[in-house]
């Protein structure tokens, strides 16, 4: 005659921690979707950089039309594409500021003083990959927005990565293109 | 497509364990302590193993050297519970350091034993003549690791000669050991490739297989006059 009581009993408990599961689960889940929110919107996900000299690539690239080429000069014949040493700058900029901007300033206290500006790497690919800018861009014909953005808009000095460097990203690109996914064509 | 293949010639080898250090070399394998290489800890890519030759009635014991073999049907990719090895479409066998678990099933399962595992992580000395190689990765404690054909080369050579709108010729594409022999005993080439000197070489009599009857296909063979056990 008992045992009818017990099961309704144990059914009755064991609703409870149901539903209390429900409730934590659902709680759980607000407070994840709450903190990826956060994540986001503060830009969490994306490394930033500080650089030395908050260079805009919309002066040099929209308005004053350099090619990409022109500043970085190996990104067709070499495996890296180098970012440009003070030489290059002195090409246009010299003594005499050519605009009012407090970050020329900067770059004529470097040709003053002498000495590399101490840019800070964005882009860094691990010892384990073989990337090449000359394949990329010479071969391929991949342009530099692909993966660097619309860099003629940038304002600011680059401090992010627009195309994070993940084996994901590589791989749907090749994917799309009908390149090679063999490990051996990028890692070594 | 091409297919990598390497042959050996013993007839002109002299033992001088050259190819060994220039692999080593290139390829950023680790220095083991003295301690633990007595202890069977020493890492080689490009091993020497011992052999006994015999003509008429003489019989001599000399070193020989022995890299991965890559089989064209290599029992460590079939064990390896990770998919940390495979062949690629060149016939090359690689190892993907990243994703080994350093299970070491496969260094069982090779009969050559040419896989070596990575007891320690490697130290290179500061301000030494012997930095690494900044083409190859460093390896990690607790992966297996082994000859890539100097697969890092191929990357390179591979996208000069796509640039240059050709084949990869014959030569082109030379390994660390075939470049630092003396006595030009290694030839490696594309075996694909009818008129490549190392397709003439497995074409000849004095080719030997090592470890023919286990039916792996290695792609590394031995030329001598002499028989060699």
């Amino acid at each position: 005659m008992n045992i009818p009581e017990r099961t309704s009993a144990r059914a009755d408990s064991r609703l409870e921690v149901r539903e209390g599961m429900r409730i934590g689960a659902g709680l759980v889940i607000v407070m994840m979707g709450g903190a990826l929110c956060i994540l986001h919107a503060s830009g969490c996900r994306e490394r930033k950089v500080e650089q030395p000299i908050d260079y805009s690539h919309k002066t040099h690239v929209g308005t004053a039309g350099i090619a990409c080429v022109d500043c970085h000069q190996s990104v067709e014949s070499g495996i890296r594409a180098t970012i440009p040493p003070l030489e290059t700058c002195k090409g246009c900029h010299s003594d005499t500021p050519l605009t009012e901007s407090p970050e020329e300033k900067k770059l004529l206290n470097y040709l003053a003083n002498g000495g590399e500006i101490p840019w800070n790497k964005v882009y860094q690919v691990p010892d384990h990959v073989y990337f090449s800018h000359r394949r990329h861009v010479s071969r391929s014909k991949v342009t530099c927005q692909e993966c660097h953005g619309d860099i003629a808009s940038f304002v600011n000095a680059v401090s992010f990565q627009f195309l994070p460097v993940t084996m994901e990203n590589c791989m749907k690109c090749h994917k799309e293109r009908n390149v090679t996914n063999d490990c051996l064509s990028c890692h070594r | 497509m091409p297919k990598w293949a390497m042959a050996i010639d013993l007839d002109k080898c002299t033992g001088c364990e050259s190819c060994m250090i220039a692999c080593k070399v290139e390829n950023n394998v680790a220095i083991v302590d003295p301690e633990q290489a007595q202890a069977g800890r020493v890492m080689y890519w490009m091993d020497m193993m011992t052999a006994y030759e015999s003509e008429d009635t003489q019989v001599v014991r000399r070193i020989v050297p022995k890299p991965c073999f890559h089989c064209d049907e290599p029992p460590c990719t079939v064990v390896c519970p990770v998919g940390a090895t495979y062949r690629n479409p060149e016939g090359i066998v690689a190892q993907v350091y990243h994703r080994c678990i350093g299970c070491r099933y496969c260094m069982a399962a090779c009969p050559y034993t040419a896989k070596v595992f990575n007891w320690y992580a490697p130290k290179w000395l500061e301000d030494s003549a012997c930095r690494p190689n900044p083409d190859v990765s460093l390896r990690m404690s607790g992966v297996v690791e082994k000859c890539s054909f100097c697969s890092h080369r191929l990357q390179q050579i591979k996208e000069i000669a796509d640039l240059e709108g050709r084949r990869i010729e014959d030569g082109e594409y030379v390994t660390a050991c075939q470049e630092n022999c003396p006595t030009d005993a290694i030839v490696f080439g594309d075996i694909e490739d009818k008129d490549s000197s190392v397709y003439k070489l497995s074409k000849s009599y004095r080719v030997k297989r090592y470890m023919d009857d286990l039916d792996v296909k290695p792609k590394v063979f031995y030329l001598s006059r002499r028989t060699t056990e």
